[in-house]
C-alpha cells in the first residue's frame, strides 16, 4: 500500500518533467527568461514567452497566473476586476488539481482521515486550509499561495479589507511551507490590513511572528545564517554517534513487540532479565544524557529555522528592519501605548537616518497628536519633505485638519479637510489608474473626517452626505451609524427634516390668536404632539432621495441606530482570533473556529492554542538574546490587552448612546412600547453612566405615561426624589467629565504641561455637548409635575411645575404644563394671564382669512 | 389638525344654510376621506361645545354631520353620541335643535325617517312647530341609543387628560359684557372697537383646532451628541506599497526532495541504513521547506516512530510550527506505548516546548498502559521504561512534578516491587522535601 502511495506521489510530483528531461529544462529556461522580461517591464515579450509555455504546459495554473499578471501590466493596470477574476480562476484551478492529485494518492485506507478533514473544512473560512492540509505533501506544484497573495493585494488596494483578510488568513495560518519572500509579503500585507482594520490582536500576532521569523530582533541576518550552519554540522556529528545505540534499541524493541504479541514465546522468557534490563535502561539513559545536548542543538536549529533567510534580496535587511519598526510604532499607536511608541519611533528615526523618513515623521506627528501635543504635531508634519507629492499632500492636509479639530477650531479644520479632499480626488484624475493609486485615494476616510467636522459645526445635512459616502468603507462600524442617526436628530432639532415644528421651536409657546373682538380666541399650540404626526405622514420606506442623498428623517435615524446595535451585538462573523497567549484570547478561542476545527483536536483541549503560543516559546528557551524578544513580546501583549479593554469600554459607551438615541427617536415617532424597551435596555447596561441612567429613566417614564401606566412611570422618578418633594441632582459635573473619553495623555513627560490641563477644561468643545446637571434636575421637576397632573394630583403638580419653572424659566413644556394645571383647576383667567405675562410666548395671528367665495 | 383647504370646505358646508341637509351630509362623506372624518367631527364637537360660536343653522348642520358620518353603524358606536344626547336633553338648548337631534337619532340606520333631512337647515327652523315634538328624558335616550347606561364617550387615550386648547379671550373694553349686542358686527357699518366677525373666528378655529387638546407636557431631553472617540478621526499615513507578485514557482523543478520522499517512504517500513539516515537529515537541514514535502502525514507517523525514531524526532521538530503539528501530537499520544514512542517523546521534550496537556496525557497513557498489560514480564519491562522516562522528564524539568504527583506516586507504589519504580519514588520524595 505504502509503496504504491509513494510511487504515485512521485509521479504526481514530477509529472511536469517526467516525460523527458529535455522538456523540463526548456520550460524552466523559458520561465526564467519570461520572469526577466517581466522584471524589466517588457510585458509584450514576456507574454510571448508565457504563451509559448502555455502551449507546452496547457492549463498550467502558474503559467496562467503569470499571464494574468503580465497582461494586467501590459494593459496599463486598467482593469483590476478582470485581473481578480483571472486570479480567482487560477486559484480554483490549482486547488482542483491539488485535490485531484491528493485524492489520487491518498487511497481508500485513509478514508477515515478524509472524513475528519471534511468536517474540519465545513467552516467556510477553513475550506482552503483544510484543502491544504489534506494534500499538503503534493501542494508544491499546485501551490496557489502566490495567486492568493495577489488577490489579497488587489483587495487591499481597493480598501476591501475584509475580503483581503479572508484570503490572507488561511495563508497565514499555514505559512510555514510557503517560501520566504512570499511569506514575508503575506505577513506584511496581513499586518497592513489588520492595522487598517484597527485589529490590535491580529496585528500583534503577525508582528510577533515577523519579529521571530525574520529575526529583526537584534541578530543580523548573517549571524543567524552562520549559526544554522554550525548547528547542522553539530547535528551531524551527534547523529553519527547515535545510530549504534539506536540500533540496539531497535533490536530490543522488535523483541519487545514480538513478546507482547506472543507472550507465551518461551524464547523471550529465557532471556536473562538482567541483561535485558541493563539494555533498556542503558538505552534510555543514553538518550537521556545525549538527548540533553542533542536536544538543545535541535531546539536551536528549530528556532533558527524559524528565522527565515530571505532568498529574494529585493528588500535589504535594514529596509526590512525599518519597515518592521514602523509597523511596531503603528501598532503601539493603535493600542494607545504611547510611551512605548515614543521609544520605538525614536528607534525608527535612527534606523531611517539617511532614508526616506516621511513615514516615520508622520507617525511621530501622530504620536504627539495622540498625546495632545498639537503644536508639536503640526511642526513635525511641516517637517516632512515631500509635501509636494499629491498623495502626501492630501494626507498632510487631512492630518492638519484632525489637529485643528481637536483644538476645537472647526472652521480651520474644514479648510484643511476640503484641501485634502481636493488633492485626493485630483489624484485619481491625473495619473493612469494604478492599483497603488486606488489605495492612495483616501477620499473616503477624509470624507468621514469631514462628516465629523460638519457635525461639530452643526451642519447635519452636509455631515450626513459625508457619512453616507464614507459608509462604503465604514459600513461595518457601529459608530458610523450612530453618527448618521445624530445627523438626523440634529436636522430634526433644527427643523430641517419636517415642515412642522421641531424641538428648537420649543423655546417659545405659540399661541394662535383667532378672530377679533368679542370672538377672539386663543389656541395654544401643542407642538410636540403634532411632530410625530407630520413625520409619520412623510415616512416612506425609501431612506434615500432620488439623487442618492440620504433623506434625513426620524425613521432613518431609527434604522441607523438599529444597524449600529446589530453590528455591536454580533461581532464580525469572520473575525477569528489567532492564538494569543493572553487569557482573553483563550476564552474567545472557545467560540472561535480554531478549536472546533476538527474532532481530533478536541481531545487535546487547549492544545492548539498552546501550539500557536509555542511559536513564542520555542525561541524563548534559547539564549539571552531572546530575553529582549521576550520583553517586547510582553509589551505587545500588554498593549493588546489594554487596547481590548479600551475597545470594550468604548463599545459600552456607544451602546449607551445608541439605546438613549433609540428611546428618544421611538418617543418622537410615537412608539412608546419600543421607546420603553430601548430605555429599559439602556438602564440594564452594566456600568452605565449616570447621565444615561437619567435619560433612561426620563424616557422610560414618559413612555409608560403614554402607555397609560402613570404609576409605573412614577417609579422611575422615585430614585431621584428625596424627602418627598425634593429632586436630587441626577448626575454631577464629575459624571460629565468622566463620560468624555479619557485622553491618554502622559502628562509627566510633557514639557508643556499646560496643554494637558487645557484639555480637560470646560472650554473643551466636546464638553458643551453634555446636559447640565441643574437643567436635568429642572427636567425631572417638570416631568414629575406632568405626571402628577396626569394622575389628577393637581396641587402637587402645581408645586413641581413651579420648581421646574424656577430652574428652567424658559422651558416651553413647563410653561404649558403650568397653564394646563391652571385650566384643570378652573383658573382660566390665570392661565390667560400667565400666557400674556410670559416672555417666551409668541402670539401668532390666526393665519386664516376667509376667501371671498365663502 | 385640518389642512387649510379642508377647514375651508368644512366651513363652507356649515355656511350652506339653504341647501338640503341631506345634500350637505353626502357632500361631506364624499368629499372627505373616511380617515379624516373623526378629526373633522371632533373639531365640530369643539365648536358645538361653546354654544355661542356657531349660529343656529350652522349648529344643525354640524349635528347632522356628527350623526350622519357614523350613521352606518349603531348609534352607540358613534364617538360623539354623548354630546348628541346631552344636547337633545339640554333644556336650555333651542327646541328646534333638540327636536332636530331627536329626529336624527330616531332615523337610525334606516332611510325611512329621513324626510326632514331633505329640507335646508334654515327651512327646518322656519317651519318648526314645537307642539308636534315630545322631549324624552336623558336616561331614556341613553338606554335607547347607548348600549350600556354608563357608556363612556369614545376615549382617545389623551383626551381624558387633556383640556381644550381653545380659550375664549374676548377683546372688549374693560368692564364691558362681551355678550352685549353692541359688539355685533354690523354689515356696512364701520367696525368699532371690540366688535368682530364671528364667521372669521369660526373659520380660524376650524383651521387651528387640533384633535388633541392641551395636556401636560413632558420635557424630552435630546440625547447628547456622542463625543469624538480617540481614534475616530482618521489620521492618514503613507501606505506601504504592496506590488503584485510574479510566481517564480512557474515551471520550477518539482523533483526537489524526491530522494528524501523515497527514503521517508522506506523509513516507514524498516530502519534506514546509517548512510540513508544521514542523507535524510542533511537534506532536511539544507532545505527547511522540504519537510513539508517529504511525504509524511500524521497517519503515517506511528510507522516512522517505530522504525526510525530519530527521523521522527527530526521531522517533528521541524514541523513544530506547522498547523498540522497538533494532529501529529494526537497520533503520538494515541499510538501504542513502546520504547521508541517514549524515546521520541523524550527527545522532543528536550528539543522543543511541547504543550503541557500533551505531555501530561502521554504520561497518563504510559501509566495506564503499564497497568493494563496482562503479561507480568512485559509489564515489568514497560514499567521500567516508564520509570526511566519519567525520571528523565523530571530531571530535565520538562514536567512539573506537582502536576502529576499523585498519579505518579500511586504508580510507584503500585509497582514498588520494581527497582526503578522505587528509585523514582525516592526521587519524588527528595523533590517533595525541597
Amino acid at each position: 500500500m505504502d509503496s504504491r502511495d509513494s510511487t504515485q506521489s512521485m509521479a504526481a510530483n514530477s509529472s511536469g518533467g517526467d516525460d523527458d528531461g529535455g522538456l523540463l529544462s526548456v520550460t524552466a529556461s523559458l520561465a526564467k527568461e519570461a520572469s526577466l522580461y517581466f522584471q524589466s517591464g517588457k510585458f509584450d515579450e514576456c507574454l510571448d514567452l508565457l504563451n509559448q509555455l502555455l502551449e507546452k504546459k496547457p492549463d498550467d495554473p502558474k503559467v496562467l497566473h503569470n499571464i494574468a499578471i503580465a497582461e494586467y501590466f501590459r494593459d496599463g493596470c486598467a482593469d483590476p476586476k478582470k485581473l481578480l477574476e483571472s486570479l480567482n480562476n487560477v486559484k480554483r484551478r490549482s486547488e482542483e488539481l491539488a485535490r485531484a492529485s491528493g485524492e489520487q494518492a491518498e487511497t481508500a485506507n485513509n478514508l477515515g482521515n478524509k472524513v475528519i478533514l471534511g468536517a474540519k473544512g465545513s467552516g467556510a473560512g477553513h475550506q482552503i486550509s483544510s484543502a491544504n492540509s489534506g494534500s499538503l505533501i503534493y501542494m508544491d506544484e499546485f501551490d496557489a499561495s502566490v495567486a492568493k497573495l495577489n488577490i489579497a493585494v488587489i483587495w487591499f488596494h481597493l480598501h476591501e479589507y475584509a475580503k483581503a483578510l479572508s484570503v490572507l488568513e488561511p495563508l497565514y495560518q499555514n505559512i510555514a511551507p510557503i517560501d520566504e519572500s512570499t511569506a514575508l509579503q503575506i505577513c506584511l500585507l496581513l499586518l497592513d490590513v489588520a492595522l487598517a482594520c484597527h485589529d490590535a490582536s491580529r496585528s500583534a500576532d503577525v508582528l510577533m511572528y515577523l519579529e521571530k521569523a525574520f529575526g529583526v530582533g537584534g541578530v543580523s541576518q548573517g549571524d543567524s545564517g552562520s549559526m544554522v550552519h554550525q548547528q547542522s554540522t553539530n547535528l551531524l556529528t551527534k547523529y553519527s554517534s547515535v545510530p549504534s545505540s539506536s540500533s540496539v534499541a531497535d533490536v530490543s524493541n522488535s523483541d519487545l513487540g514480538a513478546s507482547v504479541n506472543a507472550s507465551e514465546n518461551p524464547l523471550s522468557r529465557t532471556l536473562s532479565e538482567e541483561t535485558l534490563e541493563d539494555d533498556t535502561v542503558l538505552v534510555l539513559s543514553s538518550f537521556e544524557i545525549s538527548g540533553q545536548n542533542l536536544a538543545r542543538s535541535v531546539g536551536l536549529s528549530a528556532s533558527n529555522e524559524l528565522s527565515r533567510t530571505l532568498v529574494d534580496r529585493s528588500i535589504s535587511t535594514v529596509d526590512l528592519k525599518l519597515k518592521l519598526q514602523l509597523y511596531k510604532v503603528r501598532f503601539l499607536l493603535l493600542t494607545r501605548n504611547l510611551k512605548q511608541a515614543k521609544r520605538e519611533v525614536k528607534h525608527a528615526m535612527n534606523i531611517a537616518r539617511g532614508r526616506d523618513s516621511s513615514m516615520a515623521l508622520f507617525l511621530k506627528s501622530q504620536l504627539e497628536y495622540a498625546r495632545g501635543n498639537h503644536r508639536k504635531a503640526i511642526k513635525l508634519l511641516l517637517a516632512s519633505s515631500n509635501r509636494a507629492e499629491m498623495g502626501i499632500s492630501s494626507m498632510f492636509n487631512n492630518n492638519l485638519g484632525c489637529i485643528y479639530y481637536q483644538l476645537g477650531k472647526y472652521h480651520t479644520s474644514s479648510v484643511f479637510f476640503s484641501k485634502a479632499l481636493n488633492t485626493s480626488s485630483s489624484l485619481r484624475k491625473d495619473k493612469p489608474l494604478k492599483l497603488f493609486t486606488f489605495s492612495q485615494d483616501k477620499s473616503l476616510l477624509i470624507t468621514y473626517n469631514c462628516g465629523l467636522q460638519y457635525l461639530a459645526c452643526e451642519k447635519p445635512i452636509l455631515a450626513a452626505r459625508c457619512f453616507q459616502k464614507a459608509s462604503l468603507v465604514f459600513y461595518k462600524r457601529p459608530l458610523l451609524w450612530l453618527r448618521l442617526a445624530e445627523c438626523c436628530l440634529m436636522a430634526f432639532e433644527k427643523g430641517l427634516i419636517i415642515a412642522g415644528r421641531s424641538p428648537s421651536d420649543r423655546s417659545e409657546v405659540r399661541v394662535h390668536v383667532i378672530g377679533k373682538g368679542k370672538w377672539r380666541h386663543l389656541v395654544i399650540d401643542d407642538g410636540i404632539l403634532k411632530n410625530g404626526h407630520v413625520d409619520s405622514l412623510g415616512t416612506d420606506d425609501c431612506f434615500f432621495g432620488s439623487d442618492g442623498q440620504p433623506k434625513l428623517s426620524l425613521s432613518f435615524a431609527r434604522q441607523c441606530l438599529i444597524n449600529a446595535l446589530h453590528l455591536l451585538n454580533c461581532p464580525e462573523l469572520n473575525y477569528e482570533k489567532f492564538g494569543l497567549p493572553s487569557n482573553l484570547s483563550l476564552e474567545e478561542n472557545e467560540s472561535s473556529e480554531v478549536t472546533s476545527k476538527n474532532s481530533i483536536q478536541r481531545n487535546l483541549t487547549g492544545l492548539d492554542s498552546k501550539i500557536s503560543v509555542g511559536l513564542g516559546q520555542v525561541t524563548s528557551n534559547g539564549d539571552a538574546k531572546e530575553q529582549k524578544g521576550g520583553t517586547s513580546l510582553e509589551t505587545i501583549q500588554n498593549s493588546v490587552s489594554y487596547c481590548e479593554d479600551t475597545c470594550k469600554r468604548e463599545k459600552q459607551m456607544i451602546k449607551q448612546a445608541l439605546f438613549a438615541n433609540l428611546a428618544y427617536v421611538e418617543l418622537q415617532l410615537e412608539n412608546p412600547v419600543k421607546a420603553l424597551a430601548a430605555a429599559r435596555s439602556l438602564l440594564e447596561l452594566p456600568d452605565c453612566s449616570r447621565i444615561y441612567i437619567f435619560l433612561g429613566h426620563v424616557y422610560a417614564a414618559e413612555a409608560l405615561c403614554l402607555l397609560n401606566k402613570p404609576n409605573e412611570a412614577a417609579e422611575h422618578f422615585s430614585i431621584y426624589l428625596s424627602a418627598g418633594n425634593n429632586v436630587d441632582l441626577p448626575f454631577s459635573q464629575e459624571d460629565c467629565e468622566q463620560w468624555r473619553v479619557e485622553k491618554t495623555v502622559d502628562s509627566e513627560e510633557l514639557n508643556g504641561g499646560s496643554m494637558a490641563t487645557k484639555n480637560s477644561s470646560p472650554e473643551d468643545p466636546q464638553y458643551i455637548l453634555l446636559p447640565n446637571p441643574e437643567e436635568a434636575r429642572g427636567t425631572l421637576y417638570a416631568n414629575i409635575a406632568a405626571l402628577f397632573a396626569m394622575q389628577g394630583e393637581l396641587e402637587r403638580a402645581h408645586y413641581f411645575v413651579m420648581q421646574a419653572l424656577s430652574l428652567l424659566p424658559r422651558s416651553t413644556e413647563a410653561t404649558v404644563t403650568a397653564i394646563y394645571i391652571d385650566l384643570m383647576l378652573g383658573k382660566s383667567q390665570e392661565a390667560i394671564a400667565k400666557l400674556k405675562q410670559c416672555s417666551h410666548v409668541r402670539f401668532v395671528p390666526g393665519g386664516f382669512h376667509l376667501s371671498t367665495s365663502c | 389638525m385640518l389642512s387649510q383647504e379642508e377647514s375651508g370646505r368644512v366651513f363652507a358646508l356649515l355656511k350652506s344654510e339653504h341647501r338640503p341637509v341631506e345634500e350637505i351630509v353626502s357632500d361631506f362623506t364624499s368629499k372627505f376621506p373616511r380617515h379624516h372624518h373623526f378629526a373633522i367631527c371632533y373639531s365640530l364637537l369643539l365648536l358645538l361645545e361653546d354654544k355661542k360660536t356657531l349660529n343656529s343653522t350652522e349648529r344643525l348642520v354640524a349635528f347632522a354631520i356628527l350623526h350622519q358620518a357614523y350613521s352606518s353603524q349603531k348609534s352607540s358606536a358613534n364617538p360623539f353620541i354623548s354630546l348628541i344626547i346631552n344636547t337633545a336633553c339640554d333644556s336650555e338648548a333651542e327646541k328646534y335643535e333638540r327636536a332636530f337631534i331627536l329626529q336624527l337619532l330616531s332615523s337610525g340606520t334606516s332611510n325611512i325617517n329621513k324626510e326632514f333631512l331633505k329640507q335646508s337647515a334654515a327651512d327646518y327652523i322656519k317651519g318648526f312647530d314645537a307642539s308636534s315634538h315630545s322631549f324624552p328624558q336623558h336616561e331614556q335616550l341613553q338606554q335607547q341609543y347607548c348600549d350600556k347606561v354608563h357608556s363612556e364617550p369614545y376615549n382617545y387615550s389623551h383626551i381624558n387628560v387633556t383640556v381644550k386648547n381653545v380659550l375664549p379671550d374676548p377683546d372688549v373694553p374693560h368692564g364691558c359684557d362681551a355678550n352685549s349686542p353692541e359688539f355685533q358686527l354690523q354689515t356696512g357699518a364701520k367696525p368699532k372697537l371690540g366688535s368682530g366677525d364671528r364667521d372669521e373666528a369660526v373659520a380660524g378655529l376650524l383651521a387651528n383646532l387640533s384633535l388633541k387638546g392641551l395636556g401636560p407636557q413632558w420635557i424630552r431631553p435630546l440625547p447628547p451628541r456622542f463625543p469624538v472617540l480617540d481614534r475616530e478621526l482618521e489620521w492618514l499615513i503613507p501606505d506601504n506599497n504592496h506590488e503584485l507578485v510574479w510566481d517564480h514557482g512557474m515551471c520550477a523543478d518539482t523533483s526537489r526532495g524526491a530522494a528524501v520522499r523515497d527514503l521517508i517512504a522506506k523509513a516507514l517500513k524498516g530502519p534506514l541504513l546509517p548512510a540513508q539516515y544521514e542523507q535524510v537529515v542533511v537534506e532536511l537541514a539544507n532545505d527547511p521547506k522540504l519537510v513539508y514535502h517529504c511525504g509524511l502525514t500524521p497517519r503515517k507517523l506511528p510507522e516512522l516512530v517505530e522504525n526510525n525514531p530519530l527521523i521522527a524526532v527530526d521531522v517533528l521538530t521541524k514541523l513544530i510550527n506547522s498547523p498540522e503539528i497538533s494532529e501529529y501530537y494526537t497520533v503520538l499520544v494515541n499510538m501504542d506505548m513502546s520504547l521508541h514512542s517514549m524515546e521520541v517523546v523524550n527527545r522532543l521534550t528536550t528539543a522543543v516546548e511541547l504543550p503541557k496537556e500533551f505531555v501530561r496525557m502521554y504520561i497518563t497513557n504510559c501509566i495506564s498502559s503499564c497497568q493494563n498489560i496482562k503479561d507480568k514480564y512485559m509489564q515489568n519491562r514497560l514499567v521500567r521504561l516508564v520509570c526511566v522516562f519519567l525520571q528523565s522528564l523530571i530531571r530535565n524539568r520538562i514536567i512539573d512534578v506537582k502536576d502529576l504527583f499523585i498519579e505518579v506516586q500511586a504508580f510507584c507504589i503500585e509497582f514498588s516491587r520494581i527497582r526503578e519504580a522505587a528509585t523514582l519514588f525516592r526521587l519524588l520524595k527528595t523533590l517533595g522535601l525541597e
